[in-house]
């Protein structure tokens, strides 16, 4: 599997790309701001970029502009977006088209390698892959919220839901039978007047973008 | 003509109204601010605000020159009221005097006859129906155009000596500003002193603690790979403790959202995020110093914060704008109100912070309802 790293500390792209070259990827490309990666996407075409949210010159949101570019140019290229901290704001603009493939995480997660590995691939291949921090963020209860009606195992299935896991990690991860999530799923798409026909990758998405659009009236 | 009239009644009013207390001369403060008042009506300014001293009369007779002119105003007063006060007394009370013996000058009973303004006899009809109009319309021109004039020139000089020079005006604003600097640095240090604190206790000793652990893991690793596993997993655990940890406090000393997305951004994010639905307006903020835009991100954090906890609301709004050099940030939500801010440290926090900008903090919360936190922060960029 191919990556495109946009990363401009040194410490933290070297890190990466041992890891990621450990377990198997094959690192293209390593760049240290948005148009080097830009460029690296056009040549290389990758599997999956990952990039970091603060890139030179002003070190603010640069990453999150060139994740977007990258996918309008690219047709939904599958794009990881790290960070030293979270914002709701952000996953919403990188949630905007609705397309799968997408991934923000906190620089934190690296370090559980499994995890971080798994969250990868699932963006390679189309899936999503929220931070915890994020799905938090979103799923803040409010007084008149249908989330509020949710029970606390409800809740924390969505909150697995939303952060990318299909059904047997979230099973595995709660430690409750594959029926039973299966029968909270139902329950939280019933009492958030979601379809129930969605699966997969576009059941998340359909999850999230009900949390993003719930939370910004 | 008729606004004329009605500066005549009021130069006439006022003018007789200090006539008794030119009389009565009492070196009081209320009497001074009595007259300020007054002399800020009539002319149509606002009264000048007067800082009171501190410490006993006598104590700022001697120190204090506003003090000082205070004492002597009404002896400036009686030199002018008295005077102007009695010169429009005669002129309105020969008015009615003059039209009665214009016509009743016979039925008044008496061996002489009655006298005009002047001493001068009305003892026929020649001089009723000529001196009396005359002194009427004499008297009522008098009323209405030397009247307000005098009126307002009392008023001037009222003001002029019983508002503060500039010269008190700049050392008042010299005091206020040497104060709100002290504070500024007093809560620069105290937050020094917090960040400090949490990264000393918090961050530095969860590393402490993961070193210890990967020192023994280390040692371990020569006994065999089964207990160093355990304990590099516990070091894993605490060093994303201290990520998080560190997050936060960053978070405290400058948030990230706002150095990448300004003001207006972080206040979208900060909506967002919010338990309690919030209407956001902001306004043309333009570029604003740091200072300012971190001290409105928490005047609205700490406010959104206490809306949610204790307010019971169910909406919130949010407004930003700004008007030449000043930030307006206001905060209301539907909630119960009640808000004490003797009782919760955020509120105080909130207005040191603002104060050190020189900046200012109204809270209205009444019992019931709604509560309405109003922010202005000087911004000169």
């Amino acid at each position: 599997m191919q990556v495109v790293i946009a990363e401009d500390n040194v410490l933290l792209a070297g890190g990466l790309e041992l890891l990621l070259t450990a377990k198997g990827f094959q690192i293209c490309a390593v760049t240290g701001d948005a148009p080097g990666l830009l460029a690296a996407i056009d040549e290389h075409r990758p599997d999956v970029t990952i990039v970091d949210v603060r890139l030179p010159p002003t070190f603010r949101d640069e990453g999150i502009r060139a994740a977007l570019e990258a996918r309008r140019r690219h047709d939904g290229l599958p794009v990881l977006v790290l960070s030293q901290y979270v914002e709701r704001e952000y996953a919403g603009e990188l949630l905007s088209d609705g397309r799968g493939g997408i991934g923000y995480l906190l620089k934190d997660r690296i370090g559980r390698v499994g995890e971080f590995v798994n969250a990868v691939r699932r963006v390679a291949a189309g899936g999503t892959a929220m931070d915890p921090e994020v799905i938090a963020q979103l799923l803040v209860r409010r007084v008149d919220d249908p989330i509020s009606t949710l029970t606390p195992r409800e809740h924390q299935v969505l909150a697995l839901m939303a952060e990318g896991h299909d059904n047997t990690a979230i099973g595995e991860r709660l430690a409750i039978t594959h029926n039973a999530v299966h029968k909270h799923i139902g329950n939280i798409f019933a009492k958030l007047d979601l379809s129930p026909d969605d699966r997969g990758h576009r059941r998340v998405l359909a999850v999230l973008t009900y949390l993003n659009r719930n939370q910004s009236q | 003509m008729r606004g004329r009239w009605a500066a005549s009644l009021r130069g006439s009013a006022y003018l007789l109204s200090a006539l008794p207390s030119a009389v009565l001369v009492l070196p009081l403060s209320g009497l001074a601010s009595w007259h300020r008042r007054r002399a800020g009506r009539l002319l149509g300014v606002p009264a000048p605000a007067v800082r009171q001293g501190e410490g006993s009369w006598w104590r700022r007779l001697k120190t204090d020159p506003a003090t000082r002119r205070e004492a002597l105003w009404p002896l400036v007063h009686l030199a002018i009221a008295l005077p102007v006060g009695l010169l429009t007394l005669v002129c309105l009370g020969n008015i009615p005097v003059a039209l009665t013996l214009m016509t009743l000058w016979w039925a008044i009973p008496g061996h002489t006859p009655p006298n005009l303004l002047g001493d001068i006899p009305v003892d026929g009809w020649d001089v009723a129906l000529t001196v009396a109009p005359a002194q009427v319309l004499g008297l009522t021109a008098f009323a209405l155009w030397f009247v307000p004039p005098m009126a307002r020139a009392h008023a001037r000089a009222c003001l002029a000596m019983l508002s503060p020079t500039s010269a008190e005006r700049l050392a008042e604003r010299v005091e206020v500003l040497t104060r709100t600097r002290e504070e500024a640095v007093g809560a620069h240090g105290a937050e020094l002193r917090r960040i400090e604190r949490d990264l000393h206790d918090g961050v530095q000793a969860r590393l402490v603690a993961v070193t210890m652990r990967l020192g023994l893991a280390r040692e371990s690793l020569a006994d065999g790979p089964d207990g160093a596993a355990e304990l590099v997993g516990e070091a894993h655990d605490g060093v994303e403790e201290a990520m998080a940890e560190l997050r936060g406090v960053i978070r405290t000393i400058y948030p990230p959202i706002l150095a990448d997305r300004g003001l207006s951004g972080a206040m979208s994010a900060l909506a967002a995020r919010s338990a309690v639905p919030v209407d956001l307006r902001v306004g043309d903020l333009g570029p604003l110093p740091a200072a300012v835009e971190t001290v409105a991100y928490f005047v609205v954090t700490e406010a959104l914060t206490n809306t949610a906890k204790h307010g019971r609301a169910t909406r919130a709004e949010v407004c930003l704008d700004r008007s030449g050099d000043q930030l307006n940030v206001e905060i209301r939500d539907d909630g119960i109100g009640g808000a004490d801010e003797q009782r919760g440290t955020g509120i105080a926090g909130l207005r040191r912070r603002v104060l050190a900008l020189d900046g200012t903090v109204q809270l209205t919360s009444p019992v019931g309802g709604p509560t309405t936190i109003r922010v202005e922060l000087p911004c000169r960029s």
